[in-house]
């Protein structure tokens, strides 16, 4: 909601006609003979040998998967294998232009991809340098085996070769000695020095992400352009779309600074073999006709969208020479409909029962292996023995290296028997890097001139102050200890971006960041469209390609929208990159009250179940500004949960309050807010109040004293503070706001029965909210756990208070009838 | 952090200890390995050295204090630590007159009997499906450390759980009571058996008085202070575990067995001269240490395994006989009768067997015997006869079937082809249990004795 821009009603509301200009399909039309003046005969084979060796090597892994046999050699592959044989042609001209630069992004079907980029990428290196790069990769383990077993490859280029399809079908076998150590596997294999990210499972998985890489080199001024592979089914996914308009914000040429304005260097290309698995896109379960069509809706420039017949290499090649161009210009971002053909099934186990013989046939036909190698000849480019020397050379390419990647010793798959903890290693990268770039970072003005740090300077640090409380008005509130965490890193790491629902001029929904657009140019902080995914996702991209993002959902209950993009994507990509890649993303969600069933719910539980997240919840400014300050510190990706009760707290147990300078709260260590030795309450998030209360009536009217703990982290979390206590006490409730049912202070249950079962005095109890819709504001206390919610559960389970009348029911009947319902 | 001090358990059977001696004062600053207090068992003295460096914030026990083991026994630590949490005297707070708590009614399950007015506390009525007693572990815990029988701690943990407290509670009033009982109890008896001998190990008023009576002189009630008025002039000495361990056993021992002693007489004028030479020219090959009572054990070792009836033990429906012969010695010690064995007797020389019994002697004296030396003893010897006594009837040492007591040097006269003639003669008492050995072959025993000491040279070069 920019002020500069005036939406003018009498303009908005004269009639008039939305225009479309033509979108070009297959226009592409030259002859071999045209091309030549383009290409070098050398350049028209080099085009051949790559969508040779691309088939050799998808025929090659068809037949394991078939008839458990490569040329007469016996192989087992149980894992996947989603095969793109037919559509070599449009991978290889499409890398053809490409650089390492240039990023591509793909998805379960990109062997073809990967080797096309790397092909090309090998063509156009320096020997020195990819000499190098094979050296430095994984310690020169993958570049030691290729040497050793392929003492016939002449020079680098060739090595480089081998190289690339040894580690490419490694990580397929899943050898630790593949591009990934195997964690990848066949949908996720990529090598990023050669401008190769990874490739994605899920369908249109790559959109956003590949935005947000996009993203990163838009902000950072990074060169190159980067391409989201994805095929044409995916334009049925939500994230697709959502990552197209986000990329096509007006705001990128509109608002940014000179500097950084223009569109994002993105084309998202759509492969487009016409089927998503067995349905048929057009025809079927779309109704765009053509795919192009799409273009049209996102922007006026219609996305620079065509269709290119992905059947001829020249044609790919001439539409991303023109597109480049594009975004080099500033005005992507760019549609592709590429279109194309697989010949093998969606996988070995596809029957092909959804498509004729004749159809296949008939596609076959056009086959780019023939018509291509036909075309040459016929052009008098090259002779049928040259094509059938280069068909020899793939031949034993491939067997060469097949057969070193299917050789145990050679490489071995991770022991885990010897190495148990190989892969926990790598959930989490635990890095501290304070800045992820050394330059400059962009600012309007100087930090101390930032009117919020002036008023915060105002402020007291302590929510009391000679004994008394300080108004609110005068205290320093949990939202300015996050702002001073943020403000802080955004004048010290270049590359950190901010953005989401109402980051800027409103500066946040939640007035966290008030202050911050002062500051900060558009390229660090801006509005997202709603569109959860995307900014997730995107951020995603961001942090895998070298930048830092701190990233807001504004209500936690809308990380549902985002859920592919937290669970699968951030959560996963640092450990199935073998530690490659990092993902130093902070993940903001808010938990809410007073709006009801859809605004209000703590989520916690989601997040910790997921492997590969940290998750914390800070519950005082203290903890909030240090365990903010030690999320922008790590590598790891965090979700930052914050609660809208808490927003204008001031610090009550820091008898310090809350520093001015730069401090860490660790993630992963809870904290004793109030010392006891009856029982131990253990909360997570805004409940640390309301148990205070609780501790405060089992004090005065039971003469029970309570130790209550702030978890603070829910992932990781040391249980060393929680266990000393309850040997102390016998005794431990946990309560938080989540709806008790799947709540994850369930396992802290579990794990503290289990770990201090011989000093309970009665089994841990968990308080969580109802499993219930949460109702109304003016209803919540029937919801959420309120302070004599706590003494009765303490009264009916763990220990019963003399002289206490219940007011809520928590007998084990009611336990079973609620659970018997299912609420 | 404080740290609290315990009462070490040396051995399993070991239930409590005595403290002989405080080295260490409340407040005195300790550093770790200094001596804190000198403690003993029955069987040994021990001392238990610092853990930890700090100040001695309390202590809970006096010396003379007879304290169950693993109880907390004071507190390491620094000033204004709190100490209370550690106090093993959770019956401070009783007052002497305070009358027997109702227990804690929970919910509409709690219901007294009531068969009787008094304030018979009975254990709640568990929802105990197969006998299970629902108990917490930090309860069931506490109540093993502390040694109370948790089938009589009062329920009140939901679902009519034991909790710890209610362990406390046992801990602090004691047991469960007969109506009888009831009545005759005060607060004060601390030292009540964890199980009374009535119904259901309910405590009995038998169980009231056989309670120590010093425990009992403690109460405060008038009509013990009368009692106390009209006899004071005595001194009320509390008995060290030794002396209850010796009270016990001997009582048991009598109680027990069918014992009885014969009683006999041997010519000593061999060992005598035997002795002398010793004495004499025995003096450079160091074998002027060897006593008259060396020489017996010597003897009774070479001849009791031709009599295994007497070295065995008696376990009611068997016999152990014993193939090697453990030599118990009855050691008179400061702190009272103490029994040290010779592992495998007869396998040792005369030298040996006089140096052991020394080494073993003056471990006993000093309460540093190895406890595992104190028993394990196939037969005993016990000897008076250094303080004059001619015969005596010595206990039974059970499960063992005998023991023989020596007595001192009398001269006797006899007839030898028709002269009188004057000889020094030694008394050998030999109680035995009628159970495991008729007087026909105990007899057999005490003749071969006599003549292999009497003939003790030729004993010797067997």
């Amino acid at each position: 909601m920019p002020k500069n821009q005036f939406i003018n009603p009498n303009q908005v509301r004269k009639s008039g006609w939305i225009k479309f200009n033509d979108i070009p399909v297959n226009q592409y039309q030259k002859t071999i003979e045209e091309e030549k003046e383009n290409y070098s005969k050398e350049d028209f084979l080099r085009i051949y040998h790559h969508m040779a060796i691309i088939r050799e090597f998808e025929t090659m892994i068809d037949l394991v998967k078939k008839t458990g046999q490569y040329n007469g050699v016996e192989y087992n592959h149980p894992g996947p294998a989603h095969l793109s044989i037919g559509q070599e042609a449009s991978a290889v001209g499409q890398a053809y232009l490409l650089d390492e630069d240039d990023f591509i992004f793909g998805s379960h079907r990109s062997h073809g991809e990967v080797l096309a980029k790397g092909l090309s990428v090998i063509h156009k290196m320096d020997n020195e340098r990819l000499l190098k790069i094979m050296e430095e990769f994984f310690d020169g383990t993958v570049l030691r085996i290729v040497e050793e077993n392929n003492k016939n490859s002449k020079d680098v280029k060739e090595l480089a070769i081998d190289f690339l399809i040894y580690g490419t079908l490694a990580e397929i076998f899943a050898r630790e000695t593949g591009f990934n150590k195997g964690l990848g596997g066949s949908m996720h294999v990529f090598f990023t020095p050669f401008g190769i990210y990874p490739n994605n499972a899920i369908v249109g998985g790559s959109a956003d992400i590949a935005m947000g890489s996009a993203l990163y080199k838009k902000v950072n001024q990074k060169d190159g352009i980067v391409i989201a592979n994805i095929g044409d089914a995916s334009m049925g996914c939500g994230p697709v779309w959502e990552a197209m308009n986000m990329a096509a914000m007006d705001q990128f040429k509109l608002l940014w600074d000179e500097s950084h304005r223009g569109g994002l260097p993105i084309i998202f290309n759509f492969f487009n073999n016409q089927y998503g698995m067995g349905g048929q896109t057009s025809g079927e379960t779309m109704g765009y006709g053509i795919l192009a069509r799409v273009g049209a809706g996102i922007n006026s420039e219609q996305m620079h969208a065509e269709r290119v017949d992905g059947f001829n290499p020249l044609a790919v090649i001439d539409a991303i020479r023109r597109k480049k161009e594009v975004l080099e210009n500033n005005q992507g971002p760019v549609l592709l409909d590429t279109l194309t053909y697989r010949f093998s099934g969606h996988s070995p186990s596809d029957a092909s029962s959804y498509r004729t013989k004749e159809e296949v046939e008939a596609w076959m036909e056009h086959d780019p292996l023939e018509v291509f190698k036909k075309d040459l000849i016929e052009a008098g480019v090259a002779s049928q023995e040259e094509f059938d020397h280069i068909w020899e050379n793939t031949k034993d390419l491939i067997f060469r290296n097949f057969k070193i990647s299917i050789d145990e010793n050679i490489s071995p798959y991770m022991d885990l028997k010897k190495n148990p903890n190989i892969i926990s290693d790598l959930m989490f990268s635990n890095e501290r890097i304070e800045k992820m770039e050394d330059r400059e970072p962009d600012v309007l003005i100087p930090k101390e001139e930032n009117p919020r740090v002036q008023q915060i300077k105002r402020k007291v640090r302590t929510a009391y102050k000679d004994g008394k409380p300080v108004p609110k008005t005068r205290v320093l509130q949990l939202r300015d200890a996050i702002f001073e965490a943020l403000l802080d890193k955004f004048y010290t790491d270049p590359t950190l971006v901010a953005y989401g629902e109402e980051n800027r001029d409103w500066g946040g929904a939640f007035a966290v960041y008030r202050g911050l657009t002062e500051s900060l140019p558009y390229h660090r902080l801006f509005n997202a469209p709603i569109s959860e995914a995307a900014i997730v996702g995107s951020a995603v991209g961001y942090g895998l390609s070298g930048g830092r993002a701190v990233v807001e959902l504004m209500y936690c209950d809308f990380l549902g929208r985002a859920g592919d993009e937290v669970f699968n994507q951030l959560s996963k990509w640092q450990a199935m990159s073998a530690g490659i890649l990092k993902m130093p993303v902070v993940l903001r969600v808010s938990v809410g009250s007073k709006y009801g069933a859809q605004h209000s719910q703590d989520w916690t539980s989601l997040c910790a179940h997921i492997p590969g997240l940290k998750v914390v919840f800070p519950a005082t400014p203290y903890d909030a500004k240090g365990l903010m300050n030690s999320a922008l510190m790590g590598t790891d990706p965090v979700v930052f949960f914050e609660s809208q009760r808490l927003y204008d707290i001031g610090e009550m147990f820091n008898s310090e309050g809350v520093p001015e300078g730069y401090y860490e709260v660790p993630i992963g260590e809870p904290d004793i807010k109030r010392q006891g030795s009856d029982i131990t309450i253990l909360t997570i998030g805004a409940t640390l109040y309301r148990a205070l209360e609780a501790a405060d009536i089992l004090e005065k009217e039971y003469g029970l004293s309570a130790e209550v703990i702030d978890a603070r982290t829910l992932v990781p979390f040391n249980y060393e503070k929680v266990l000393e206590s309850v040997k102390k006490t016998g005794r431990i409730l946990l309560a938080s706001d989540a709806c008790e049912r799947g709540s994850y202070l369930n396992d802290v249950a579990r794990n503290i029965s289990e770990l201090a079962f011989d000093y309970l005095d009665a089994p841990p109890v968990v308080l969580g909210a109802k499993n219930w819709i949460t109702p109304a504001f003016e209803l919540e206390e029937y919801f959420f756990p309120q302070p004599d919610w706590f003494i009765d559960i303490i009264h009916e389970r763990i220990l019963p208070l003399k002289g206490h009348v219940v007011k809520n029911n928590f007998t084990k009947n009611e336990q079973i009838r609620c659970n018997r319902l299912g609420v | 952090m404080a740290t609290p001090v315990i009462m070490p358990r040396q051995g399993l059977s070991v239930e409590s200890c005595i403290i002989t001696k405080w080295h260490k004062q409340k407040g005195d600053r300790v550093e770790p390995g200094d001596v804190l207090f000198t403690y003993e068992t029955d069987k040994a003295t021990f001392e238990e050295e610092a853990q930890h460096s700090g100040i001695l914030l309390e202590i809970f026990f006096e010396e003379g204090d007879d304290v169950p083991v693993l109880t907390n026994v004071c507190v390491i630590g620094e000033e204004g630590d709190d100490v209370s949490q550690y106090s093993p005297h959770k019956t401070e707070d009783v007052k002497d007159d305070e009358t027997v708590e109702e227990p804690l009614q929970s919910g509409s399950q709690a219901e007294v009997e009531e068969e009787s007015d008094t304030p018979t506390i009975v254990p709640q009525e568990q929802d105990n499906e197969k006998g299970i007693i629902k108990i917490s572990p930090r309860a069931r815990n506490l109540a093993k450390r502390a040694g109370v029988n948790i089938e009589h701690a009062i329920p009140t943990g939901p679902e009519g759980r034991i909790i710890e407290r209610d362990i406390i509670d046992l801990m602090e009033k004691g047991k469960v009571f007969t109506p009888a009982a009831m009545d005759q109890y005060k607060p004060g008896f601390s030292d009540l058996p964890a199980v009374g001998t009535g119904l259901g190990g309910r405590v009995t008023t038998y169980d009231l008085e056989m309670a120590p009576k010093e425990e009992r002189a403690t109460v405060d009630s008038a009509e013990e202070k009368v009692k106390a008025d009209i006899s004071s002039d005595f001194e009320e000495v509390k008995l060290t575990n030794i002396r209850k361990v010796i009270a016990r056993t001997m009582h048991q021992s009598l109680a027990n067995t069918a014992q009885l002693t014969l009683n006999s007489s041997f010519d000593a004028t061999d060992i005598l001269n035997f002795r002398a030479k010793l004495k004499g020219k025995g003096q450079s090959l160091g074998l002027d240490i060897i006593t008259i009572n060396d020489i017996i054990l010597y003897a009774v070792s070479r001849t009791l395994l031709n009599h295994k009836e007497l070295n065995a033990h008696f376990l009611e429906d068997s016999m152990r006989l014993y193939n090697t012969v453990n030599l118990g010695v009855a050691v008179d010690t400061p702190r009272g009768l103490m029994v040290p064995t010779i592992i495998n007797a007869e396998k040792k020389s005369l030298l040996e067997i006089s140096k052991e019994v020394k080494e073993l002697a003056s471990a006993c004296q000093s309460g540093t015997i190895n406890p595992d030396l104190l028993t394990n003893g196939t037969f005993t010897v016990t000897n008076l006869g250094v303080l004059g006594v001619e015969s005596f009837t010595p206990v039974l040492n059970p499960p063992q079937t005998g023991i023989l007591g020596v007595g001192s040097i009398v001269h006797r006269i006899r007839e030898v082809h028709g002269e009188i003639e004057n000889y020094p003669a030694m008394g050998l008492s030999l109680t035995f249990d009628h159970r495991a050995i008729d007087g026909a072959p105990a007899a057999r025993f005490l003749k071969e004795l006599a003549e292999n000491l009497e003939n003790f040279s030729l004993l010797l070069a067997k």
